[in-house]
């Protein structure tokens, strides 16, 4: 038996889209990812976070490096810089000491993020610069049409290993976590909603908070991270989980084979900032 | 014996540098090493009276200029004193701790201004004409048509006083043992040359030792030499020339002969087969006086230097003068002596 | 240059250890408060530790003089075995002065004295035994010939005492009272010496103007140009010979309530700038050539998105990591024309300390007028090199105040709009409704992504630099000694320039028609300019420290006219008697007569 469908006007359906408010931050460029890219998710969840934190668009600035990840500025209505391959992190630093009032967002990908990006993390974490940094993790290289990256995992075949990577793939938490990192959370691009939650607590955190995005890539890997192994393996942390130790923290971000999502970590310390600001009053001077 | 051989000078006066020059002669690769105390270049000594007619730059009293030095392959080393020559290990000791080896050693560090005993202590409140630079020293020290008391006075020292009466300046003249030194002057010709001096202005006081000199702390142009008998001579610099006395005392372990002097066979070696002497610095054997003797004498010296270094480059060659010494008044009040000849 | 007054130029040689750069360095400053004009350049050993040779040159005259002399009139040995090479830089009847009384016996040829030669003049006396006599320790030495030279040539001993008091003012009252009588010792000593050389010393210029003077090094002109340009973030990363301006700001930023950060490395370094620059602070960076060539990329970028950053590059031997102590001019081309695609940049290479200071207090205007990165390219001997600098009163590079857009006359606004300058309005985060991304891509005036437009957009960001060569208030070029037509005109650029017009003054004094032209500003070249200057001369002559004659390349391509090369890759800066000879030969060329087939 049919049941009947409501029709959908769509006049009333971009009134209601445009109503809930969380199209304010999209700019009027469409999208260049792949249908069902993880990026979409991710896309709304910042803008659902910007929206949620209250933020005004002129203060804030999203940066991007290259990659699919690197058109990001582009869809949201903000101000943003799209700049080089790997140097996200030091650019964004100097947005924000340029201007501390200016909310920064670095998205990236993992190619941009641990490979020629790599060197720049332990200094972004470990000064704990007060910004967010948004890594998609698809295990590839996506823009440049499927090639390994440091985060595919061992065996997989892509078009720069034909015959299966052989090379152990790193552990970003794990890293993040060591690098002293004061924020470090992780989420998949399948859960939307607590994706968009953690954007938007990784961003109100007070320094450098790193959220790892666990997503496919729908067009070049169809058979290690895709939507069905991802939803099977994915888990949340425990309950029980101590996200103010370190250590513990470390433990759940071994178990690469059944990734958590959630807040592995936090803690509260000085920002760069304020450690600058310390460092004036040092030397003697004042504001 | 080293590759090249090695000669080193003591001296760069005119014995030293017509050695030099000489050397250079007979060996186009020989290495050649002057070893001097001045800080200048060879000049005259003879010409430093022209420091009081106005000649004050140096560079205009050389004979030949630096350049001349590094032409020749002479190594000039200023401002050196030889503290000690080892004779049988053939080497120099310079005070500043640097040896220097050589294969053939030439002494020809000339004298040093000798002093009466009694004088000795004042020796820092005297002028000499030594260098360049004592030249110098005493013409600003001697204020314009000043009085320079001369105490001695050798041929050196009245070739000095013919000048400075020559362009204006006054010279007193305390005579002793060592007056008109090296010519030894009877009691007449002592007198005639008294005479003329005394014709040209200089005031002398004969007979009378000196026996103390003494300088105002504050005003270095009041000097005054006292005298045996009390007289106090006074004047704007006090000037001693008393002849020379041999510089040996670096020698005395350099298995040398020496008596006042280095004393050296006619061919002007010592009796070390590779030390030579030449110049005021060396008693040369006489075979008819049966005797060694100074040949003082600007000219003598410079014969000396270029003697030594010929039979240093392997001649044979006697040193021979027919100059004897003499000295005297001409016609005209003038006083000649052969030591001047150059 | 006028012949007549001071010109003398004194070098201390000594180990490290022997305070060496100490004496040089009080020498210079006194010198400078007696109101002579000093140029100052102080040669250090590569090691850390060790005793590797140290040379203090210091050039004291009573006219502005351009470089240092390549023969010194006074050398002082702190070390024989280190200063026995140099005997030779010492001119004819200059003064070498050293230790007459060595601690241990040597062989021949161990001491100085036997390499100086018969025109020079000897001055041994006992440094360190008077030292000891002064102080009990021969730590002093490097003082007591400070005061043998102020005693041997009648100079004024109160401004030494002045800068040994400044000098040594942390230390406890001991230390300089032990200095001070080390250096009384050593005039007594000094004055009682015969002086037998012929250097002349005579009186300063003005000693009102002395002790208005600032001594400076290029390097730290440029802080001082940056700190009164009111510098709000500087990102650095060590590298010789660029680390002290570094390390300066680090002192000076904090204080001033500016940001000080050291960076992992200079891609970071030059990152952060742009970062800071796209958000309106004036911010800068400084490194030598390896760092200039990682910060290739990130140049371009700023280039594309037009972000206005301060790059000082003070250039080293190269290639590679070359001689990181010695100096060259090889980054010509890695400045003007370094990274991907067109991407054409300001550069300003100053000639001296005070254009170091002058450059370095304009850049940020400049680079914030035509948005696009200003790399200011200096050079090692450029950077360590004191010379006596005259601040003047009316130089005032404080940054006006900004004038936001007003957002009713952009609608819609459009960061990348084509202009008749083709300068476009400029928004900074922060400023609402005017929001908009920039990027590295190739953009339309909104700033999308945009391949079709990209003609266009070249032609504006090339066409938008040309006004920069009449920047009021900068010696974009200048042109000395004779007017109209000569035989030689002598073209450079850097440091280069200071023995250039040395050499063009010796060349006048001989009675060859001569000029030289300076060009600061080399992207973009001040063609009309140059092409005047090319129509003046017989013939060009273009003397540079590189091997492969960068500059002369680009004026002559420029220009389409050929010029003549005097390439050097030596270590050290350009040898006057070098230029002057191919001058000479130039002119002679220039006058030959005509064929009769002409």
């Amino acid at each position: 038996m049919n049941e009947r469908v409501e029709p959908v006007y769509l006049e009333e359906k971009l009134e209601e889209i445009r109503a809930d408010g969380h199209m304010d931050f999209r700019s009027k460029s469409l999208p260049t990812w792949c249908p069902g890219c993880g990026y979409f998710s991710m896309a709304e969840g910042l803008t659902f976070a910007l929206k949620q934190l209250g933020l005004d668009h002129k203060d804030v600035v999203v940066v991007s490096g290259i990659g699919c990840a690197s058109r990001f500025p582009f869809f949201v209505s903000t101000y943003g810089f799209h700049t080089l391959h790997g140097r996200v992190l030091p650019v964004a630093t100097g947005v924000k000491i340029g201007n501390d009032d200016l909310t920064v967002v670095a998205v990236g990908g993992d190619g941009d993020a641990f490979a020629i990006g790599g060197g720049h993390i332990p200094h972004a974490a470990r000064r704990n610069v007060n910004m967010t940094y948004l890594v998609f993790d698809n295990g590839i290289y996506g823009l440049t049409k499927g090639q390994t990256s440091p985060t595919s995992a061992l065996g997989f075949k892509t078009s720069s290993s034909p015959y299966e990577n052989g090379d152990v793939p790193l552990n970003p938490l794990m890293m993040l976590l060591s690098y002293g990192a004061s924020w470090v959370g992780q989420a998949y691009a399948g859960h939307k909603q607590h994706l968009a939650d953690m954007i938007t607590e990784a961003m109100s955190h007070q320094g450098f908070s790193f959220l790892r995005v666990l997503s496919p890539c729908v067009t070049f890997d169809k058979t290690d991270n895709t939507y069905g192994n991802l939803n099977m393996l994915v888990r949340e942390l425990p309950e029980d989980h101590d996200n103010s130790n370190l250590m513990a923290a470390m433990g759940q971000a071994m178990q690469t084979d059944h990734p958590a999502i959630g807040v592995y970590y936090q803690e509260k310390r000085a920002t760069l900032h304020q450690a600058m600001q310390a460092t004036a009053n040092r030397a003697g001077g004042s504001e | 014996m080293s590759d090249p051989i090695h000669h080193v000078i003591i001296g760069s006066g005119s014995a030293g540098f017509g050695a030099a020059t000489t050397l250079r002669q007979t060996d186009a690769d020989c290495r050649i090493t002057m070893i001097t105390m001045d800080g200048l270049p060879f000049y005259h000594r003879y010409d430093l009276p022209q420091v009081f007619r106005g000649q004050h730059d140096w560079r205009e009293l050389l004979d030949e200029p630096p350049s001349y030095y590094d032409e020749m392959g002479i190594q000039l080393r200023r401002r050196s004193r030889v503290v000690d020559v080892d004779g049988s290990k053939q080497l120099v000791t310079l005070a500043h701790q640097e040896n220097v080896a050589y294969d053939n050693l030439l002494v020809c560090a000339g004298g040093r201004g000798y002093l009466p005993e009694n004088l000795t202590e004042y020796a820092g409140l005297m002028h000499g004409l030594g260098s360049f630079e004592a030249a110098m020293r005493l013409y600003r020290d001697l204020p314009k048509g000043g009085t320079a008391i001369i105490i001695g006075g050798d041929m050196i020292g009245i070739d000095l006083a013919l000048t400075l009466l020559d362009t204006g300046y006054n010279v007193t003249l305390i005579a002793n043992a060592q007056t008109f030194w090296p010519h030894e002057v009877s009691d007449d010709e002592r007198a005639q040359l008294f005479k003329a001096l005394t014709a040209k202005g200089v005031t002398v006081f004969q007979d009378h030792r000196p026996v103390g000199v003494s300088r105002d702390d504050k005003n270095k142009s009041a000097c005054c030499v006292m005298l045996e008998d009390g007289t106090e001579v006074a004047g704007d610099a006090v000037l001693s020339f008393c002849g020379l006395t041999s510089s040996v005392e670096f020698m005395l372990k350099a298995e040398v002969d020496i008596e006042r002097g280095l004393l050296v066979t006619p061919e002007l070696q010592t009796s070390n087969k590779t030390i030579w002497a030449a110049g005021d610095v060396c008693q040369i054997w006489h075979d008819q006086e049966k005797a060694y003797k100074f040949y003082h004498g600007w000219k003598h010296v410079r014969i000396m230097g270029e003697l030594a270094a010929r039979n240093m480059s392997g001649a044979h060659e006697i040193f021979y003068t027919d100059v004897e010494d003499r000295i005297g008044v001409d016609a005209n009040g003038q006083i000649n002596s052969t030591f001047w000849t150059h | 240059m006028n012949k007549a007054g001071t010109d003398i130029q004194i070098a201390i040689c000594g180990s490290a250890g022997d305070g060496t750069i100490a004496s040089g360095d009080i020498m210079k400053r006194a010198a400078a408060l007696m109101g002579y004009n000093v140029i100052a350049f102080d040669v250090y050993p590569p090691e850390i530790r060790g005793f590797g040779k140290c040379i203090s040159r210091i050039r004291i005259s009573s006219q502005q003089a351009y470089s240092l002399k390549e023969q010194s009139d006074i050398l002082i040995s702190l070390n024989d075995s280190h200063t026995i090479p140099h005997v030779g830089e010492v001119r004819d009847f200059g003064a070498v002065i050293y230790d007459d009384h060595l601690v241990s016996t040597v062989a021949e040829g161990g001491h100085i004295s036997a390499h100086i030669n018969a025109a020079q003049v000897p001055y041994g006396f006992s440094i360190r035994q008077i030292s000891e006599q002064a102080t009990n320790s021969a730590r002093s030495r490097n003082i007591v010939i400070l005061g043998y030279v102020a005693g041997l040539y009648d100079l004024p001993n109160e401004h030494f005492r002045k800068i040994i008091e400044a000098k040594f003012a942390k230390k406890p009252q001991a230390v300089i009272d032990d200095n001070i009588k080390a250096f009384d010792a050593g005039v007594l000593v000094g004055q009682a010496v015969f002086k037998l050389d012929d250097v002349v010393v005579g009186k300063a210029g003005d000693e009102a103007t002395g002790s208005k003077a600032v001594m400076m090094t290029g390097n730290g002109a440029v802080v001082r140009g940056f700190m009164e340009a009111e510098i709000q973030s500087y990102f650095g990363y060590p590298i010789t010979p660029a680390t002290s301006i570094m390390e300066r700001l680090a002192v000076e930023l904090p204080p001033a309530g500016g940001n000080f950060l050291q960076t992992e490395d200079e891609i970071s370094a030059i990152a952060a700038a742009i970062g800071a620059g796209y958000t309106g602070s004036r911010a800068a960076t400084a490194t030598s050539g390896p760092g200039l060539a990682l910060m290739a990329e990130m140049l371009g970028l700023g280039v594309m998105a037009e972000v206005p950053v301060v790059v000082v590059v003070s250039q080293r031997g190269g290639p590679s990591t070359g001689l990181p102590t010695k100096t060259e001019q090889s980054d010509l081309n890695l400045a003007v024309f370094g990274g991907s695609g067109d991407a054409q940049r300001i550069v300003l290479a100053p000639t001296n300390v005070e254009g170091c200071y002058r450059c370095a207090g304009m850049a940020f205007d400049i680079a914030e007028k035509y948005q696009t990165p200003v790399i200011l390219l200096i050079d090692l001997y450029l950077s360590n090199r004191y010379e006596t600098v005259v601040p003047s009163v009316e130089a005032s590079f404080a940054p006006k105040p900004r004038e936001p857009l007003k957002l009713e006359d952009h609608q819609p606004y459009k960061r990348f709009k084509f202009t008749e300058s083709h300068i476009s309005p400029r928004a900074l985060p922060g400023e609402a409704g005017f929001m908009h991304t920039i990027t590295g891509l190739e953009h339309n005036e909104s700033g999308r992504p945009n391949d079709a437009i990209h003609m266009d957009m070249t032609i504006k960001r090339h066409e938008k630099l040309n006004t920069a060569v009449n920047y009021p208030g900068l010696n974009v070029h200048k042109r000395f000694g004779d007017e109209g037509p000569v035989d030689v005109g002598i073209l450079g650029w850097g440091s280069t320039f200071g023995e250039i017009l040395e050499t063009m003054y010796e060349a006048q004094a001989e009675g060859i028609r001569c000029a030289a032209m300076k060009v600061v500003m080399l992207s973009p070249l001040p063609v009309e300019a140059l092409k005047e200057f090319f129509a003046d001369c017989r013939e060009i002559l273009v003397p540079e420290l590189n091997y492969e004659g960068q500059f002369a390349g680009l004026v002559s391509a420029a220009l389409g006219k050929p010029v003549t090369r005097l390439n050097r890759a030596t270590g050290s800066p350009v040898v006057v008697k070098e230029i002057l000879e191919e001058v000479r030969r130039l002119s002679v060329q220039s006058r030959a007569p005509l064929s009769a087939a002409e």
